[in-house]
């Protein structure tokens, strides 16, 4: 008799076990328009039992499948078969540059780590990246490049590049690299000397190092992500990240240009005032609409929050020992891109070469949530642009990454930049594929 | 105690991956503790492989213990002792959960709590022996007697 009790009793508490467990687990995430623009909606922090994961299978583009686009624009590919494609970048003689590259992997700390990386492997994000630049030269402009060369070899997880001066800077996980190059040139032998140290291993949690030159070539601005989610590889080990820094670039010393940045995925100078914006992805496990990520024009000296607070001033209630002061100090981003989405990719309009819809803004790849359900981002959006600051609704340019099944991703976009002709073009980590967006008219 | 009987009975094999994955995550509420007081990260990872490694003990315990009933060699249950195990691995199961949080909520206060209450039923189970049926009963003494 006891026994059956005690059976059932047992059996009563494993189902309320699980369902506790479940509901952690159907926890929906609102609508994402809510929080695009300068005043996101930012719900209750929750905390999670089961750590939230919402991740589609990486499947690739069948022949003859592509993204779609926002009407009177047409899309090819410009390049497939790359590995694991993050970074474009046009050279001035309208060469286009491609970085393919991924994480240089980091080790597992706890048990969690070991499940998270299978399950983020599914999306393809453990994909091992080229570690190299391959060079695509279109010189009609029908985005159907007549040379493909590897420019770069045996790079260690290159992210960020730019030519200044008559050389190519190479910003690696741990270095930034100088390479004298001349635009017209498909092949780099000379080893890239070294302009300055980044900071990397030996966890390089978020390990990409977006990088931009300023306008008048002298400096370069690097974004450094944080070494955890929320600090939980200890507060030793996010000294000198989550930051931006500026690197002089003749010299190479350098300095926290910005900081409390949790990961400055990329970097662009607006082209009208100058200024130096980010897109940042923010922290996880909060909740499926926290925190939202941002793009943000960037201030000397300014503090954004990371790891204590988020959105100004929201403490964070997992980051121990707290710190009003700095919380007192963080600055509210510009422009809300709601939660998760992975904002990796930013690059401005140059006029109307797209549309006239598409004159004054950004460009921003959007990677692709894998905590949210429903699942966000998987896109690439438009932010207008007023008077030099993000203004107005987004825009979706491309979109359709996703299969309609929303189950399964056939790309995911990573990087995007304007080539010679204005066309757009996008970096497709999953596909391998680099796409080019163009006006229907031109071809 | 059970002890090696004419006909060939061994000693019941569960109480000692009871005993071990016991003592593994009582460590975790000292290592919960530390993280409580002084919030390096350290001590909180120590938490989250000390309970994972108990409740996979704790899994081979169960499949032990199975094996023994299945084959005739354990005594009867002893129910408190199940209660006191049982209970002791499910908030465990709720406890691993909790400390794949990230920092701070990963510890206090739900994680070191559940630590704390597991801790404290062990402590009876183990000082009640680590076992959850009673010893094997030597086949001489199931037979009658005289």
């Amino acid at each position: 008799m006891s026994g059956r009790r005690t059976r059932l009793a047992v059996t009563a508490s494993a189902l309320a076990l699980l369902s506790v467990g479940l509901g952690a687990c159907s926890d929906k995430g609102g609508d994402p328009m809510r929080q695009y623009g300068p005043n996101p909606w930012l719900p209750e922090p929750k905390q999670y039992l089961l750590p939230p994961m919402s991740v589609p299978k990486a499947v690739g583009w069948k022949p003859g499948e592509t993204p779609t686009v926002a009407s009177r624009l047409r899309i090819q590919a410009m390049a497939r078969g790359l590995v694991h494609p993050r970074i474009v970048y046009p050279l001035p003689n309208g060469d286009v540059l491609v970085v393919e590259s991924n994480s240089p992997g980091t080790k597992p700390f706890r048990p969690k780590d070991y499940i998270q990386g299978k399950v983020k492997a599914r999306a393809g994000a453990a994909a091992k990246g080229g570690n190299r630049i391959t060079l695509l030269r279109d010189s009609n402009g029908d985005g159907i490049p007549e040379l493909r060369t590897v420019l770069v070899d045996h790079l260690h997880s290159p992210y960020g590049v730019a030519w200044v001066a008559r050389n190519l800077y190479v910003a690696n996980t741990d270095a930034i690299l100088a390479f004298p190059f001349t635009p017209g040139e498909t092949k780099i032998t000379a080893p890239g000397v070294k302009l300055a140290d980044l900071p990397a291993g030996p966890i390089d949690h978020h390990w990409t190092k977006a990088m931009v030159a300023s306008p008048d070539g002298s400096k370069l601005y690097v974004g450094v992500g944080s070494n955890s989610n929320i600090t939980e590889n200890g507060m030793d080990a996010e000294e000198g990240r989550a930051a931006i820094y500026e690197v002089d670039r003749v010299s190479g010393a350098k300095r926290i240009y910005a900081a409390g940045t949790r990961n400055p995925t990329n970097l662009a100078i607006q082209p009208e005032t100058g200024t130096l914006f980010a897109v940042v992805n923010e922290r996880d496990e909060i909740g499926p609409d926290l925190v939202p990520d941002y793009l943000t024009s960037i201030r000397d000296g300014g503090f954004y929050g990371w790891p204590w607070s988020y959105w100004g001033s929201h403490v964070d209630v997992r980051v121990r020992p707290q710190n009003p002061a700095m919380v007192a100090k963080a600055i509210r981003p510009d422009y809300g891109l709601s939660s998760h989405v992975a904002s990796l990719g930013l690059a401005f309009s140059h006029g109307e070469t797209l549309s006239p819809r598409f004159a004054a803004g950004a460009f921003v790849g959007e990677h692709g949530s894998w905590d949210r359900s429903p699942l966000n981002g998987y896109q690439v959006i438009f932010v207008p642009f007023v008077n030099g600051r993000p203004k107005g609704a987004t825009v979706p340019v491309v979109t359709g990454f996703l299969a309609p099944d929303h189950r399964t991703v056939r790309g995911r976009p990573v990087g995007v930049a304007l080539d010679r002709t204005g066309a757009l073009i996008i970096a497709d980590d999953v596909g391998n594929i680099v796409w080019r967006v163009s006006a229907a008219s031109a071809h | 105690m059970a002890r090696r009987a004419t006909g060939g009975e061994a000693k019941l094999l569960h109480p000692f991956f009871i005993s071990i994955g016991g003592t593994l995550l009582m460590a975790a509420l000292f290592t919960d503790y530390m993280y409580s007081s002084n919030a390096l990260m350290q001590w909180s990872n120590f938490s989250a492989w000390l309970i994972a490694s108990g409740l996979v003990l704790a899994l081979v315990a169960a499949i032990v213990l199975l094996i023994e009933v299945a084959l005739g060699r354990a005594g009867t249950i002893r129910w408190l002792d199940f209660i006191l195990l049982a209970a002791a691995a499910l908030l465990s199961i709720v406890n691993v959960l909790v400390h794949t949080r990230d920092a701070w909520t990963s510890v206090v206060p739900t994680g070191i709590t559940l630590s704390a209450i597991v801790a404290v039923l062990l402590l009876v189970a183990g000082l009640r022996g680590w076992t959850v049926t009673a010893p094997p009963v030597p086949a001489r003494e199931r037979e009658p007697r005289p």
